[in-house]
């Protein structure tokens, strides 16, 4: 009878979600980052979009448990690389599908987050940061002397490994849309969670953790939920893009660079907001391809790119979202 | 009416091809940030000067055009993150009609699927391992010695001297040194060498007294192994100190670099394996001579050429005899040259594999073996194989 109501009440959710405005956005933004460069085959545009849709996925699971659960998780790298491990390995070791290998991998690094999160979320604060940057040293050096997966020198794919899907022509552009649909996940995930009890509770630990045990909010059992789903979309998404560069070593896997710009990313978009994290991403990387093959910038990219964020830490300490709520408060009805 | 006039100059701008046809783009990434800005400038360095001569005299002729090179560069910050879509850019974008691979062999593997995919020839001269080529591409060329090939010199110029030498295997836990072993390890099995000590040690290591005893006990008459510069020139001093009186010693980078002469009496006779050494005296077939090419590569950066530089000058040079020899910038014909070259440059033999499981892999270039000697009293780098490019004799035994 309660499971009835339940369903019933997660129906009702559901064709809310559906109602608003903010559903039919994000639903607009996959279309568009699929026909942009569909239309007149554009595929040095697929490749920019390519980047934005990692970063867009990465930041918005990353803001799951930053930006609603208020722990800062410094290691989100780790279930990139280690997605694109397993898939790449179930590819080139087993002769696995991409999809097969893609499930499986996103299964085991959801269900391997669950059992670090039980472990480490005990942890607070300062202590939690810490703590995940240790998973991510521990994972790749444990990787780095696995020698199934290559060890320090990674694994390789070969081209033939494209055949199924067409060719490499044709297999650059299926990653491409199956990591957009990716992105698309995200954003409908990140919106889901915010929209229901489970992100009312994360944003009530995220506030104040010990007032939210008071009132009934199941800290421990949310915190680990939250880590492992924020685990599922970016394993598959490393997946994808590994599967695509057709190489894998720990180096790049496992680079702590990416994790922190992740971070960066939702602090530049406004912390637990869906929209911001995506427009933050997406922001960051066009900023970055754009000073790197400008003529008139590469040399001092990392210069300027420093300087803007620092610019927008100062001046913008909301974030995007928090600048464009200021300006137009109306937009809090509209965007999520 | 001046608008007009505005317009169709903006109109003449934007329509007008930005170079003539007899423009051949070279692109390629190199990593001005990031831990590998040192070797890849380098090399970027000796494909500049390649270029500028090339322009100097009037460009590549190719059937009866000339074609001026232009170089098209991006940062790839040292990461493969960005390599696809840098390489992308180059091929769509820049109309780039050949490719310089990237430097580390890992970024090569990353940026091998677009040339592949596009079918733009790349030649690599800086990716040293040999995995990238041996998954069926059609487009790469390998300019360098594979990674496995670094302590083939010193094993062969070892069994030159002592078919059946007592060899102990040292090496640094880190992947380039092991798999530079284990390929060592094999070669010295089938030429009859007798392995009495095999043993690695961690990359940090700073006391080397318990391996050096074990290579004492075990008799062993030559050592080969390393890693990289502190380690090795650790091992190199320790060697002497305790003196294992070894005949025969050769260690990976570390003997490579001017500073290893401080080590004095300890430095004296050990062998370095080098993709090239300015004193390596080769006949080219084409293009300058070692000594030429230093010269000219000195007077340009003010600095001296290392192997790096060699390479990135290498390669534009091969290319430039496979787009002249071809008559065409086609990439199919262009590939089809290089396929069948087998030709001698100051940096020394080229040939590539042409089977299927192996295309594009260096399998002629040898890399050259230097050793430490006394010349008036002051210790400098010999090279001492191959026997074409010697330019001293092996000293053996040490003791």
């Amino acid at each position: 009878m309660s499971g009835k109501t339940t369903g019933t009440v997660a129906g009702e959710q559901r064709a809310s979600l559906r109602r608003r405005p903010f559903f039919w956005i994000i639903a607009a933004v996959i279309a568009a980052f699929a026909l942009a460069p569909a239309i007149g085959n554009n595929v040095e545009l697929r490749e920019s979009l390519l980047l934005a849709t990692v970063y867009i996925t990465l930041a918005s699971n990353l803001n799951i448990m930053l930006g609603y659960a208020g722990y800062i998780n410094f290691g989100s790298i780790v279930f990139f690389g280690l997605g694109g491990y397993t898939c790449v390995y179930l590819i080139s070791a087993h002769g696995w599908p991409l999809a097969a290998a893609e499930l499986a991998a996103g299964v085991a690094v959801s269900f391997l987050a669950l059992v670090f999160g039980l472990g480490i979320l005990r942890l607070r604060g300062a202590f939690f940061a810490l703590a995940t940057i240790g998973i991510n040293e521990a994972v790749q050096a444990f990787v780095s002397n696995f020698e199934p997966w290559g060890g320090a020198a990674g694994l390789y794919l070969p081209t033939t490994i494209f055949k199924p899907l067409g060719g490499p022509m044709r297999a650059l552009w299926v990653v491409y849309f199956l990591l957009v649909a990716v992105m698309g996940a995200s954003l409908y995930l990140s919106y889901a969670v915010k929209s229901s009890k489970f992100g009312l509770g994360l944003i009530a630990i995220g506030q104040n953790e010990d007032a939210a045990v008071v009132l009934g909010v199941p800290a421990p059992l949310y915190k680990a939920l939250a880590y492992s789903l924020s685990a599922f979309l970016p394993a598959l998404a490393g997946g994808l893009y590994f599967f695509k560069s057709a190489f894998i070593q720990p180096s790049d896997a496992f680079d702590l660079n990416l994790s922190t710009e992740a971070m960066v990313i939702v602090m530049l978009g406004g912390r637990s907001t869906v929209t911001g994290a995506a427009i933050g991403a997406y922001l960051y990387e066009e900023l970055r391809g754009y000073l790197l093959t400008s003529q008139t910038f590469s040399s001092f990219q990392l210069v300027i790119s420093g300087a803007l964020l620092l610019l927008i830490v100062l001046f913008v300490p909301g974030g995007l979202m928090g600048w464009i709520y200021g300006r137009w408060p109306r937009g809090k009805e509209v965007l999520e | 009416m001046r608008k007009l006039y505005l317009l169709a100059a903006v109109a003449a701008l934007v329509a007008a091809p930005a170079f003539a046809d007899d423009m051949l783009t070279i692109g390629m990434t190199l990593s001005q940030t990031g831990p590998l800005n040192v070797d890849s400038v380098a090399q970027q360095r000796g494909a500049e000067l390649w270029r500028d001569e090339v322009n100097a005299a009037g460009g590549i002729k190719a059937g009866s055009k000339h074609y001026k090179v232009r170089f098209v560069t991006y940062d790839d910050q040292s990461q493969g993150g960005r390599v696809q879509q840098l390489y992308t850019r180059l091929i769509v974008q820049d109309k780039s009609q050949f490719l310089f691979g990237p430097y580390s062999s890992g970024l090569c593997a990353t940026a091998a699927v677009i040339s592949e995919q596009y079918g733009k020839p790349m030649l690599i001269t800086g990716g040293a391992e040999a995995k990238t080529l041996e998954l069926g591409n059609k487009y790469l060329v390998q300019v360098l010695s594979r990674a496995g090939e670094y302590l083939a010199g010193a094993i062969r110029a070892l069994e030159s001297k002592n078919a059946h030498a007592k060899l102990a295997v040292v090496y640094a836990d880190d992947p380039f040194s092991k798999a530079v072993a284990v390929a060592a390890r094999k070669l010295a099995q089938a030429g009859g060498l007798d392995i009495v000590l095999d043993e690695s040690y961690a990359p940090n290591t700073t006391d080397f007294s318990a391996i050096i005893n074990k290579t004492i006990s075990a008799s062993a008459e030559a050592l080969v192994g390393g890693g990289h510069y502190a380690d090795g020139a650790t091992l190199a001093r320790q060697i002497h100190d305790q003196k294992a009186n070894l005949k025969y010693i050769s260690l990976l980078v570390a003997p490579d670099s001017p500073q290893f002469a401080s080590l004095g009496d300890a430095a004296y006779g050990i062998t370095v394996p080098s993709q090239w050494e300015v004193q390596a005296a080769y006949k080219p077939d084409f293009g300058p001579t070692g000594a030429a090419f230093a010269k000219a590569f000195a007077a340009k950066f003010k600095i001296a050429a290392d192997y790096h530089s060699a390479l990135g000058y290498a390669g534009g040079l091969l290319l430039q005899h496979a787009i002249e020899q071809s008559g065409s910038i086609d990439a199919d014909k262009v590939v089809a040259v290089l396929n069948a070259m087998d030709v001698t440059t100051f940096f020394g033999r080229f040939k590539i594999a042409t089977d299927p499981g192996h295309h594009g892999l260096q399998v002629a270039h040898e890399m050259v073996l230097a050793q430490w000697q006394r010349k008036n009293g002051r210790l400098e780098r010999e090279v001492v194989w191959p026997k074409a490019a010697q330019t001293a004799d092996l000293i053996y035994p040490l003791h």
